[in-house]
């Protein structure tokens, strides 16, 4: 018996060790004197976020600060988000920048940020301004594109492209987010007074390639006729592109995403895809730990630091 | 025999998770302190509740992988009930409501449909994700009152109430599961399900309120998560199922059944709690620390493998 309680605490100990020196390495940035500033993630497997990263991780070379990027494994897991704020409270972080998991949620991690006089900047994802007042988290800037105008962009686009007459399809991301609910409103907003445009159908893919194939499908089995399909992600769009392929409709359906994901734009340069809405997470990134930065030495920074947008069609990706 | 093969494993999963505090101690000065631990205990206590309901599954030979949309499910039939302004305690019976149902549909389907529990909370997985996407439309329900939100950002001296809720939960779970006939039931059905039925004890029934067990537990770490978010997300608790399994695999229960202790799940639950934790605290990647969580997993029954034919011996 003695020797079996034994084996198991050996093999425990080794595992332990062998998780420290997975970590060992990494924790080593802690050490020195630099102020440490955190930009915590919706998630790292998306390029959007590991875009922001780099941005971010250029600008905090180039000022002399530490640079600490945490996301959760799920886009949508807000909880795990939390953890992650609430953990990284605790090593003294002298900045957050943060692109919320979910724009009402995460007020609660940011009043304890805010309890320990954390100075909080809120990238991407603008934060629900009615929980954010009621729970009393200020923050010192929202850095970000203005995700309704890329919706109303592309909506003029679709407009101008197809001479005011299309049957329309739309790919909505998860309900409830803001930055897909904006984009949406923004096209819809852009489109609704031109006559010709109807929008035969709206569903949500929920910002992924696989859910983009499988939805846009189903839609083409439902409305054969449809002439141009907007995507609130590049993702989706992409995915789309793969279901007109699927249905030999190459060419005949117009696609318009957003995002100009590399991938997107290899389509945009082939002509299997229309055009896209490009933001710049890297800039975020950049801005986001610039203006941290600022803060912790004490500068004021704007309310809203508004990062540009961009159609890229086929006569910009050539460029 | 199987008593002290228990202990001496779940006195290896203590040992292992003081050694993992130790090293994290070792590396980090922010670890060891009275406001990190407040948040680890805070932190962990989802998963644990959800684990009880799932100890009590996997001991009887099962499985539940709805647990996470039970609870996604439980969570907005809370968040409804409290906007549409019923009190406290009723939006909280309806919470718990919905969860014991759900687990008495997969218990009753499981003992009298005779179908593997694997397919049916399988089902039950996707059939109440979708109800709550459904009755929800896909939005979130959020912004409650002080009152209901206390049940997360409350303390009792300095203890955080969801810390409390779980140590009670804990301690009924466990005189239930020893000290009842109930709980003698559950590890006699999952060590032999057929000399159980033969002794004459009704299989059906202690299935499906073995179930109903889980879809409560589910529905108390719905009502803990609701309150910590501010809002009930019909997204909510996606891959829970696969936390819980692990903090009771972790922590000494034996996926044949019949074998295992809440106090090894609780220790389980933790251990995750802290590597999550401490992975955060050092700053390593989200990739790395899914790599490290999977490692410990195998790890640990790696461990309940090597020690079992060994045991006698020893």
């Amino acid at each position: 018996m003695r020797r079996a309680e034994w084996r198991t605490s050996v093999a425990i100990v080794v595992l332990a060790f062998a998780v420290a020196g997975l970590s060992c390495n990494r924790a080593a940035p802690a050490a020195d004197d630099k102020p440490t500033v955190a930009l915590v993630l919706k998630t790292l497997n998306h390029p959007f976020f590991v875009d922001m990263r780099r941005g971010a991780q250029e600008a905090a070379d180039r000022l002399g600060v530490n640079l600490q990027v945490q996301a959760a494994e799920r886009e949508v897991d807000v909880e795990k988000q939390m953890q992650i704020v609430e953990n990284l409270i605790q090593t003294g972080i002298k900045a957050l920048a943060i692109t919320p998991s979910g724009s009402r949620e995460i007020v609660t991690a940011l009043v304890k940020a805010k309890a320990a006089n954390i100075p909080i900047l809120i990238v991407d994802t603008r934060l629900d301004a009615k929980a954010a007042a009621d729970a009393g988290v200020q923050t010192e800037a929202y850095i970000g594109s203005d995700n309704y105008a890329g919706g109303r962009l592309a909506g003029d686009h679709a407009v101008k492209v197809t001479g005011g007459k299309a049957r329309v399809a739309i790919l909505e991301g998860i309900p409830g987010h803001e930055t897909g609910d904006s984009r949406l409103r923004g096209f819809r907003d852009a489109v609704k007074d031109t006559p010709g445009i109807a929008i035969v159908s709206s569903q949500p893919a929920n910002w992924e390639r696989d859910q983009g194939f499988n939805v846009f499908q189903n839609m083409l089995q439902a409305h054969p006729d449809i002439d141009l399909v907007f995507a609130a992600s590049d993702l989706m769009a992409l995915g789309a592109i793969e279901a007109i392929a699927a249905a030999g409709k190459t060419g005949k359906i117009r696609v318009i995403g957003f995002d100009a994901l590399d991938d997107a734009k290899k389509a945009i340069a082939a002509g299997t895809m229309e055009a896209s809405v490009a933001q710049f997470p890297s800039e975020m990134g950049r801005l986001a730990v610039e203006g941290a930065v600022k803060v912790i030495r004490g500068e004021k920074l704007p309310a809203d630091i508004m990062v540009k947008l961009e159609m890229v069609t086929k006569d910009s990706v050539k460029q | 025999m199987t008593t002290r093969l228990a202990r001496a494993r779940q006195f290896g999963t203590v040992i292992g998770l003081l050694v993992l505090s130790a090293v994290l101690w070792a590396l980090s000065p922010h670890f060891l302190t009275v406001a990190n631990l407040l948040n680890i205990a805070q932190q962990t206590t989802i998963n644990a509740v959800v684990a009880v309901g799932m100890t009590y599954v996997i001991l009887s030979g099962g499985i539940d992988l709805s647990v996470g949309s039970i609870v996604a499910l439980s969570g907005v039939a809370l968040g409804a009930a409290l906007q549409s302004g019923q009190a406290l305690p009723v939006a909280l019976v309806v919470a718990l409501g919905v969860g014991v149902a759900c687990g008495l549909v997969n218990g009753a389907i499981v003992s009298w449909g005779r179908l593997p529990p694997f397919i049916v909370t399988l089902g039950m997985m996707s059939i109440a994700r979708g109800m709550a996407l459904l009755f929800t439309e896909g939005r979130p329900v959020s912004g409650f009152d002080e009152g209901f939100r206390s049940l997360a950002t409350g303390r009792v001296g300095f203890i955080p109430v969801p810390v409390i809720i779980t140590g009670v939960v804990y301690v009924i779970a466990h005189v239930v599961l020893t000290k009842t006939t109930f709980g003698r039931y559950v590890y006699a059905i999952g060590g032999n399900e057929e000399a159980t039925r033969l002794s004459g004890v009704s299989i059906g029934f202690h299935k499906t309120m073995i179930y109903a067990v889980s879809g409560l537990m589910s529905a108390v770490a719905a009502i803990m998560l609701t309150a910590r978010l501010n809002s009930a997300q019909p997204i909510a608790g996606m891959m829970y199922e696969l936390d819980a399994i692990a903090a009771t695999v972790i922590g000494g229960t034996s996926l044949m059944g019949g074998e295992g202790s809440l106090g090894g799940t609780l220790v389980g639950a933790l251990i995750m709690g802290v590597l999550r934790n401490g992975l955060n605290l050092l700053g390593v990647s989200s990739f790395l620390q899914q790599i490290v969580i999977g490692a410990v997993i195998i790890g640990a029954v790696l461990v309940d493998t090597w020690l079992k034919p060994r045991a006698g011996r020893g």
